[in-house]
């Protein structure tokens, strides 16, 4: 009999985390969609009311707006990062230096980060004193403080921060190419351009893909850049609020945790979508090879 | 032996009974009055005289409760823990737990609420419109018949009614601040402005802000309380925000188009600092101000010590000024209160806490250690308040009952008032920064609104 | 011209194109470098400004003409930063051993046995890989404050993190790795060194239960402990460093959960600072120094490992 269960007992402490951190609470949020609940007091069945203010809600359609528009952050981050992985990808001295200081980002975290470019595209900051010394301006612009500059700055912060990480991935990847490749490539009369358009891009076709995955789902759910840079304000007429600031927002800040079960219910439905996107994409990339 | 004795006695009992006396006829005898004083010594316990802060009956013996305070600490902690010890003289049965709760008392407040464990005695802004939040909840206790006409009469009316929910009153009134401007008397100068050239009404103020723009590149610190624009809206403009039977909202009316229009010229102007305005937080715009970047701020006189700690430099500039009055002709409504929450354990006890800690006598005490006012008409008669302003945070003093006596809450109640304000909000910033049209965001705003009334 | 002359003067090219191509190269990773480092670099100057030196200024100054630590001072007095470290310490690593300790033994069984539900498990942990974490976190939060009543204590940043995953998936690639003779050896391996080495691993274990069978399932854990972790142990070191990383960078949880400066971990710290100094740039600017640069010695120390360990996650 034990032997049955041995692999049961092995899964336990797992299980049991896993139902009561991820498993409860998609049920319970399935629920709470439904409700208006303000944490204080016991939740109320309001129906699909919840969905139907959603449906009209202008703050949402914009804030899912500025969620897809942060996944273009996706395919320049793909880019930027392959290039320097190429330029990195060579026998030089010093390259070492300069691998590691690429990385630094990576490891100083989103919200240190954040709260330092905040410092630097503030009214005061060193951005408006460089182009003002330049010439470029006349009066310091307040960046955070113009609804057209909020997100492109958050997008800008996101890629900067991904840049070092996913350009160790592509250089891991690139010298796992096998040199014949390449070789074979110059005697069919390729330059350096055509040899990594034929060679080394196919070749990272698995590290591309992960890295869109990833890096699109995070997209999709980015907040702390958002957090730090608005100093939780979501920026002036909401430029800078997504999808996960809203509901954030409409949980933690307004107490509607009912309202913001919809919306994570949409988020739900948007990433499951995305996956199964991502997944036929691999597969038919996979079949193409 | 024995029975020869018994026999003795019981002849012995006969005889005697035999020989009573018989009735004999006395002579009527001689009434003798004599007064018999007689003093007996009583050993008295003197009873100690009823403490006079003890007004609250039937405090239940052996209550432990819990205060939370909003951001008092750690100035005022002798204050509170003295005042506790009072209250201690006069409900000797009570325990008292104090935590003080700062930037995150909302936050915990509704995660104590949550847990059901939150705190007995609350201290709630009234300025910031957390009483009336929490009533219409349920969450806080009914003052109307808990406690007698007495205790209600220690405060002025119109504090005692403010924030009331469908016509029941829930808080007890605090500290009260009065309203003013700090004023950095250096920035001024520099623009060639007097501290009386400082604006008496809202409407001078963006007049007031192109003249220290154009001369010094400052800009104003100005705050709308975004989270309660409705409020700003019925002070500053004089708006009606909903109509008499509360069946549909009206601040799309002509003056409160004229108010919205106020703030879109400063900003198309650029003489207001645009964070500030729309922040929910008024420790930023403080910041500005105590950082001397800007030339006036909208506050409490009591917030003059926090100048005073981070930037000394500035308190030598320091002035302050009456709060220019907006078209209502009322500047604003009370700063402080405590409540009660509704399921306490110890309903009385909780009750006789948050009314000492308001009586006249601790609100006293309190305004002579920093620039608040109390909320009861009996304090002003101490000769603290008559004495002459030394500092320049007593420069309310002379005039603080008169002021405190006004402030009154002219908001009407709003249904769905959080959401209605956010609707608001989003309607005034499209105007203010996007350049939409005033009129046209807030009738938009208001048939937004009147989709949420029943 | 000769073909020696010519063999010489193609040499010359290559070399000058070589040149010309590398110092490029270089001019490329130098401007690369200046935009990844420039912030760091202006806020470390900036923390460093006295109150005579300028935050903003036409030319703009970048050094400090007026250098101070009060910056430092003022931080560290009103914040508790060394308890932000802390606390971040013991978070991480109670997590990246717990963690890969409860992913390991989960992973196994879905590696190497069979057993009902095999597959139905699997698929379904890995579907729940799509799961936005901020949508599970507003149940836990319900959760945290009025069930397990572990709001603003740091056990509530630690708890939903026990087990992640990712690094069930990444484990179980693992096992799958390794050869399955060598576990069918373990298996096999004689019962009676089981019960001598049962005896004295597990001394207060009863002996009828090790009677009833269970010396199958102890078994198991001994081939799993003893024989496979080891094997594996670059993945495990790439599963610790990741979770490590992913942990000391967490921000939205211990956001909703931590409020007191005591408890705060640093990244939530860090933004109470923020809050704290809200218009004085320089102790900001301190604030971040102090929070960032220990983690990028500890980086720069650990550099091979660090990189090998966040990258070798992907596999080709």
């Amino acid at each position: 009999m034990s032997k049955k269960l041995t692999p049961y007992l092995f899964l336990t402490p797992a299980l049991l985390v896993i139902a009561v951190f991820v498993l409860y609470p998609i049920g319970a949020v399935v629920y709470y969609s439904f409700t208006e609940y303000n944490i204080m007091t016991p939740p109320e069945w309001v129906g699909l009311r919840n969905y139907q203010q959603l449906f009209r809600d202008d703050i949402f359609w914009q804030a899912m707006k500025h969620s897809f528009t942060y996944l273009l952050v996706t395919p320049i981050l793909i880019c930027l990062s392959i290039l320097l992985a190429i330029v990195v990808n060579r026998k030089l001295p010093g390259i070492q230096i300069f691998r590691a200081l690429f990385f630094i980002p990576v490891v100083s975290g989103s919200i240190a980060v954040g709260i330092a470019w905040r410092l630097m595209w503030d009214t005061n900051g060193i951005i408006n004193g460089i182009l003002l010394s330049l010439g470029a301006l006349e009066e310091p612009i307040q960046w955070l403080a113009e609804p057209a500059y909020t997100l492109p700055i958050a997008m800008a912060l996101t890629t900067w921060l991904g840049l070092g990480y996913y350009m160790m991935i592509f250089l891991a990847g690139l010298q796992n190419i096998p040199e014949e490749l390449y070789d074979a490539a110059e005697i069919d009369g390729c330059n350096a351009w055509q040899k990594h358009w034929y060679v080394s891009i196919p070749g990272l076709r698995p590290q591309i893909t992960f890295v869109a995955v990833i890096s699109s789902l995070a997209a999709l759910q980015v907040f702390n850049e958002i957090f730090t840079l608005t100093g939780g304000l979501g920026g002036i007429l909401n430029s800078g609020v997504t999808m996960v600031f809203y509901l954030w927002r409409k949980a933690f800040r307004l107490n509607q945790a009912g309202m913001a079960s919809a919306i994570a219910m949409v988020l739900l439905m948007i990433t499951l979508a995305f996956s199964i996107f991502n997944m036929r994409f691999l597969e038919r990339g996979t079949e193409e090879q | 032996m024995r029975t020869k004795l018994f026999a003795l006695l019981t002849l012995l009992g006969i005889v005697l009974s035999a020989c009573s006396p018989a009735p004999v006829v006395t002579p009527t005898p001689e009434v003798i009055e004599k007064t018999v004083v007689e003093t007996q010594i009583v050993e008295v316990t003197p009873m100690p005289a009823p403490n006079p802060e003890r007004v609250i009956e039937n405090v239940e013996d052996g209550a432990e409760i819990t205060i939370w305070t909003f951001w008092l600490s750690p100035t005022f902690d002798d204050y509170l823990k003295n005042t506790i010890t009072r209250f201690n003289e006069a409900y000797p049965e009570v325990t008292v737990n104090w935590e003080d709760h700062q930037a995150t008392f909302q936050d915990d407040l509704r995660n104590a609420f949550a847990a059901g464990n939150a705190p007995d005695v609350i201290n709630l802004s009234i300025s910031e419109g957390w009483v009336s939040d929490y009533a219409s909840q349920g969450l806080l206790l009914p003052l109307d018949d808990a406690v007698s006409q007495d205790v209600k009469d220690v405060y002025f009316p119109n504090l005692w009614d403010q924030q009331a929910v469908d016509g029941k009153h829930y808080q007890f009134p605090w500290y009260q601040g009065i309203i003013v401007n700090l004023v950095n008397t250096k920035i001024l100068t520099d623009a060639g402005l007097k501290v009386e050239d400082f604006p008496k009404t809202i409407q001078e103020l963006p007049a007031f802000c192109q003249t220290i723009k154009d001369a010094t590149g400052t800009l104003c610190d100005i705050r709308l309380s975004v989270n309660d624009l409705l409020a700003q809206m019925t002070y500053e403009g004089g708006v009606q925000v909903i109509n008499d039977d509360g069946t549909a909202f009206s601040f799309d009316s002509p003056e409160a188009v004229a108010w919205l229009q106020l703030y879109i010229d400063m900003v198309k102007a650029g003489t207001v600092d645009k964070t500030v305005l729309v922040t929910d937080q008024d420790r930023v715009g403080l910041d500005l101000f105590t950082s001397g970047q800007a030339a006036f701020y909208n506050t409490g006189p009591n917030l003059i010590r926090e100048v005073r700690a981070n930037n000394p430099a500035l308190y030598g500039y320091l002035s302050v000024v009456p709060a220019p009055v907006g078209k209502s002709g009322i500047v604003g409504k009370g700063l402080m209160a405590l409540s009660v929450k509704a399921d306490t354990a110890y309903p009385n006890a909780s009750l006789a806490l948050a009314q000492f800690f308001s009586n006249p006598k601790s609100m006293l005490e309190f305004s002579k250690i920093v620039a608040i006012y109390p909320s009861t008409p009996a304090s002003y008669d101490d000769p603290f308040f008559s004495a002459a302003p030394v500092a320049i945070e007593d420069s309310a003093k002379p005039y603080a009952k008169d002021a405190v006596s006004k402030l009154a809450d002219i908001v009407p109640t709003v249904p769905h008032k959080a959401e209605v304000n956010e609707i608001v909000l989003q309607a005034v910033q499209k105007a203010l920064f996007e350049g939409a049209d005033p009129q046209t965001v807030l009738t938009e705003a208001v048939a937004a609104a009147n989709a949420l009334l029943p | 011209m000769t073909g020696q002359d010519q063999a010489l003067a193609d040499s010359r090219l290559a070399f000058l194109r070589r040149l010309f191509s590398n110092t490029m190269i270089y001019v490329i990773l130098c401007l690369v470098a200046v935009v990844t480092i420039f912030p760091f670099v202006w806020v470390l100057f900036t923390s460093f400004k006295g109150p005579n030196d300028p935050i903003v200024s036409v030319p703009p100054q970048l050094i400090p003409l007026d250098p101070t630590v009060a910056n430092y001072i003022r931080v560290w007095n009103q914040l508790p930063v060394w308890r932000f470290y802390l606390n971040s310490i013991l978070v991480a690593v109670a997590i990246v051993v717990l963690n890969t300790l409860f992913s390991a033994l989960a992973a196994y069984p879905l590696a190497k046995m069979k057993f009902r539900g095999r597959e139905v498990i699997f698929y379904s942990l890995l579907a729940t890989f799509i799961v936005p974490p901020v949508l599970t976190s507003i149940p836990s939060f319900i959760l945290a404050v009025k069930v397990f009543h572990y709001y603003d204590k740091l056990v509530s940043v630690i708890f939903p993190y026990l087990v992640t995953v990712i690094n069930i998936f990444l484990l179980r690639q693992a096992f799958k790795s390794v050869p399955d003779d060598l576990i069918d050896a373990g298996r096999i391996d004689g019962a009676g060194e089981l019960r001598i080495w049962l005896r004295q691993a597990f001394k207060s274990v009863p002996d009828d239960l090790i009677d009833a069978g269970r010396i199958d399932g102890a078994g198991e854990l001994r081939i799993w402990w003893s024989i496979l972790l080891p094997i594996i142990r670059p993945s495990l070191a790439t599963v610790a460093i990741i979770t490590f990383v992913e942990q000391w960078n967490n921000f939205f949880w211990p956001s909703l959960m931590l409020h007191t400066d005591e408890q705060m971990t640093l990244q939530v710290g860090l933004v109470a600072l923020q809050g704290a100094f809200l218009n004085d740039a320089r102790g900001i600017a301190a604030g971040v120094v102090m929070t960032v640069v220990p983690m990028i010695i500890f980086f720069v120390a650990l550099q091979q490992q660090f990189i090998r360990g966040l990258t070798g996650a992907v596999k080709g």
